[in-house]
């Protein structure tokens, strides 16, 4: 009987202990959901400057990336109001945006007397921050200022006297040359990623949009498989005859270690591997590197846009508190600081600062590479699409499928996807 | 018990109720984390937008994607089985008769079994690379041009590849249950067989197969249940490429709730997959009951 008194009191405890909320009001306090690595580093180091400035508790969560867009996305839908501030890779944001989960930022600004974001900021890298793209509201702002390079062997272009590429037929000379003259060394000419899903169409785009191709016309009407579009994916397959074997299951962590060990000539990449080949723990390749924007074919040349950008949901209950951290996080200043950690700026007077351009040689280029570049098409059902759109590439590209059969095949799940978002 | 007769009625009833007070915490807590969600993910799986609707089930025929991905489960399930079992029984006979080292043998062989198998995917994966990996490295040694075996990168040689890494990890735990069932057989029917002059194949026709038999369903069943939603070793290897070569259910229901947010579809999806599971499990424990019976 005893044990029945005191396991009832027990229960009993549990649940008054449970319920009984501290009913102090809490002292300002923000969660912030980020991406592990270099990116979200960065920002766990502005949160700790920024408490010791304010008294504002941070609590930074990190996720790596695979599951960040998942955690982010269930806790905004279900309303939980976990997170006052939110890190989003650009692809995701209009998935974020159509769903209404983000607060405009706009207002805002105008309580802190500012009209708009800095006109400091790329303008491509506010493009994306905006819904509908470019010209719609403001929900969040940009944080790190990646964007698709172009990366080639100088020492070997020079050796062989190759121009620089300009264009996808000089890179297909120089890969040609650089693979037939160093066939001995082990040397690729060109090395790619063609793994299903996100790796193929980030090497696929670039090459699509210089032969003029688009992924969906003005009515949103998917268009793949049009001559250019399917000239594109032939050209991919012609390039992957000088990548090393096992291209189509590549993705960054190979292309990246062919480079470091000196296996490969060419790639697209994106600015994170800079640093890498100038550490000799892991570079083969130290001062060999050159990094230009992306090459052109029927039209200028154009990169993918990458950028990490912050957010604030619809659902935090310090907003104003969220929105003082995410200006100062993003003023030059702090972001000049970030820069120092590897992480690219997204504001011009940044790529131009003298101190970090001695340190950072690529910056004039990535500059130049992120004010042309171009972002994913946008719509919520990108994920969906991009997954597709790999497959086929991915096929086409360890021969499973021709580049015509990838193309229509692809076409036709396309519009079986955009059909359902309707 | 004879006190209990003694007791007042209030403290007999208390008496009565201990019991469910004991088991209360165990059935909420069985209610939240297993009624509850299976209900919920009924009830989304027949909702497409808010709707109720059962388009979700009505796609399935026609999405390409969900039929070569369940066509490559029930590939990579039947070839994988075949060989872990074949595999594991031959095992289990050579280990269960008195070789020498045989204890060595029995432990070393549980080596794969132990490592988790995200851990033993990524081992393959850096093995399998065709550049760097240590068996296109070996080859080239020997003399046998590599240029061809990019192990989880062709369409041909990618589900061969991940077929391998299963039946590499998962062969001991085949030989584990089978070399317990043969060590519980008793020796007299072997006497009685030798006394009647049977051959040795004879033998193990008639009498350890028979015996063996539950123990066979077991194990078959235990490992149709896992290949039929694997998930990890394949995520790792491979990611379900190149292209869809590798793709199987679970990943796709995955990429379809976590990358694609269409939890009603991967609801479905995970139900027709639950269903065929059942249909097979039910269909080796008929033949495990009949076994029983006889």
């Amino acid at each position: 009987m005893r044990l029945t008194r005191s396991l009832t009191a027990l229960l009993l405890l549990v649940i008054t202990v449970g319920c009984n909320r501290d009913p102090q009001p809490a002292r300002k306090e923000l969660t912030i959901a980020a991406i592990s690595g270099v990116e979200g580093e960065a920002l766990k180091q502005a949160a700790v400057d920024y408490e010791t400035q304010t008294g504002v508790h941070i609590t930074v969560t990190e996720f790596p990336y695979a599951n960040l867009f998942e955690k982010e996305l269930i806790d905004l839908n279900a309303r939980t109001g976990a997170y006052d501030l939110i890190m989003l890779d650009d692809p995701w944001f209009p998935t974020f945006a159509t769903k209404q989960l983000l607060t405009e930022l706009t207002p805002l600004l105008q309580k802190r007397g500012q009209n708009g974001p800095d006109t400091d900021f790329i303008d491509a890298s506010i493009a994306v921050c905006r819904h509908p793209y470019q010209s719609g509201s403001l929900y969040a702002l940009p944080y790190v200022g990646n964007s698709q390079l172009f990366f080639y062997r100088k020492d070997l272009f020079e050796k062989h006297s190759l121009k620089a590429p300009a264009t996808w037929d000089d890179v297909l000379t120089a890969a040609k040359t650089i693979q037939e003259k160093e066939s001995g060394s082990g040397m690729y000419g060109y090395v790619m990623r063609a793994a299903q899903g996100n790796a193929a169409v980030a090497d696929f785009m670039p090459i699509f949009w210089a032969f003029g191709g688009e992924m969906f016309d003005a009515s949103g009407k998917p268009t793949v498989n049009t001559p250019e579009g399917i000239a594109a994916l032939e050209f991919m397959v012609q390039m992957g005859k000088y990548s090393p074997p096992g291209y189509a299951s590549f993705n960054a962590d190979e292309v990246g270690a062919h480079l470091l060990q000196g296996t490969a000539a060419m790639s697209i990449n994106w600015p994170a591997w800079i640093g890498k080949f100038d550490d000799p723990s892991k570079s083969k390749v130290i001062g060999k590197i050159e990094f230009t924007t992306l090459p052109g074919a029927r039209k200028p040349g154009q990169a993918e846009i990458g950028n990490w950008l912050i957010a604030i949901p619809r659902t935090s209950r310090n907003a104003e508190t969220a929105m003082d951290f995410l200006v100062w996080a993003t003023t030059a200043e702090q972001m000049r600081r970030s820069a120092l950690r590897g992480n690219p700026p997204t504001r011009k007077s940044l790529f131009r600062d003298p101190e970090l351009v001695a340190k950072y040689p690529a910056y004039p280029a990535q500059m130049r590479s992120l004010e042309t570049s171009r972002p994913r098409p946008r719509t919520p059902q990108w994920n969906e699409i991009e997954n597709a759109f790999g497959i086929f590439l991915s096929k086409a590209n360890s021969g499973a499928l021709t580049p015509a059969e990838a193309m229509n095949q692809a076409n036709a799940e396309l519009e079986k996807i955009v059909q359902r978002g309707q | 018990m004879p006190n209990s007769r003694r007791l007042s009625n209030a403290a007999s009833r208390r008496h009565l109720l201990l019991p469910y007070v004991l088991v209360a915490p165990a059935v909420a807590v069985l209610l939240a984390l297993s009624i509850y969600p299976l209900i919920y993910s009924i009830t989304v799986s027949l909702q497409v937008g808010d709707a109720w609707s059962i388009g979700n089930f009505t796609r399935l025929a026609s999405d390409n994607f969900f039929l070569t991905a369940m066509a490559h489960t029930f590939v990579f399930a039947v070839a994988a089985l075949s060989c872990e079992f074949l595999l594991g029984l031959g095992l289990a006979l050579l280990l269960n008769s008195q070789i020498r080292g045989r204890g060595f043998f029995r432990a070393t062989l549980l080596v794969p079994m132990m490592l988790p198998p995200v851990v033993a995917a990524i081992v393959w994966r850096l093995l399998l690379n065709p550049n760097f990996g240590a068996i296109n490295g070996t080859l080239k040694e020997i003399g046998i041009n590599t240029e061809a075996l990019t192990w989880t990168a062709s369409p041909s040689l990618a589900m061969m590849s991940v077929i391998a890494v299963d039946v590499w990890q998962w062969t001991p735990f085949v030989f584990l249950v089978l070399l317990a069932g043969l060590q519980a057989i008793p020796q007299e029917p072997y006497e009685a067989a030798l006394i009647d002059g049977s051959s040795r194949w004879q033998t193990f026709w008639h009498v350890t197969l028979p015996l063996l038999k539950p123990a066979i369903l077991i194990v078959l069943l235990l490992r149709t249940m896992d290949l039929l939603r694997v998930f990890d070793q394949i995520f790792i290897l491979t990611e379900g490429g190149p292209g869809f070569a590798t793709e199987t259910i679970s990943l796709y229901i995955y990429r379809s709730a976590f990358r694609f947010f269409d939890f009603g579809y991967a609801a479905a999806m995970s139900f027709v997959l639950l269903a065929l599971t059942n249909v097979i499990s039910v269909v080796y424990i008929r033949l495990l009951r009949n076994e029983s019976r006889a």
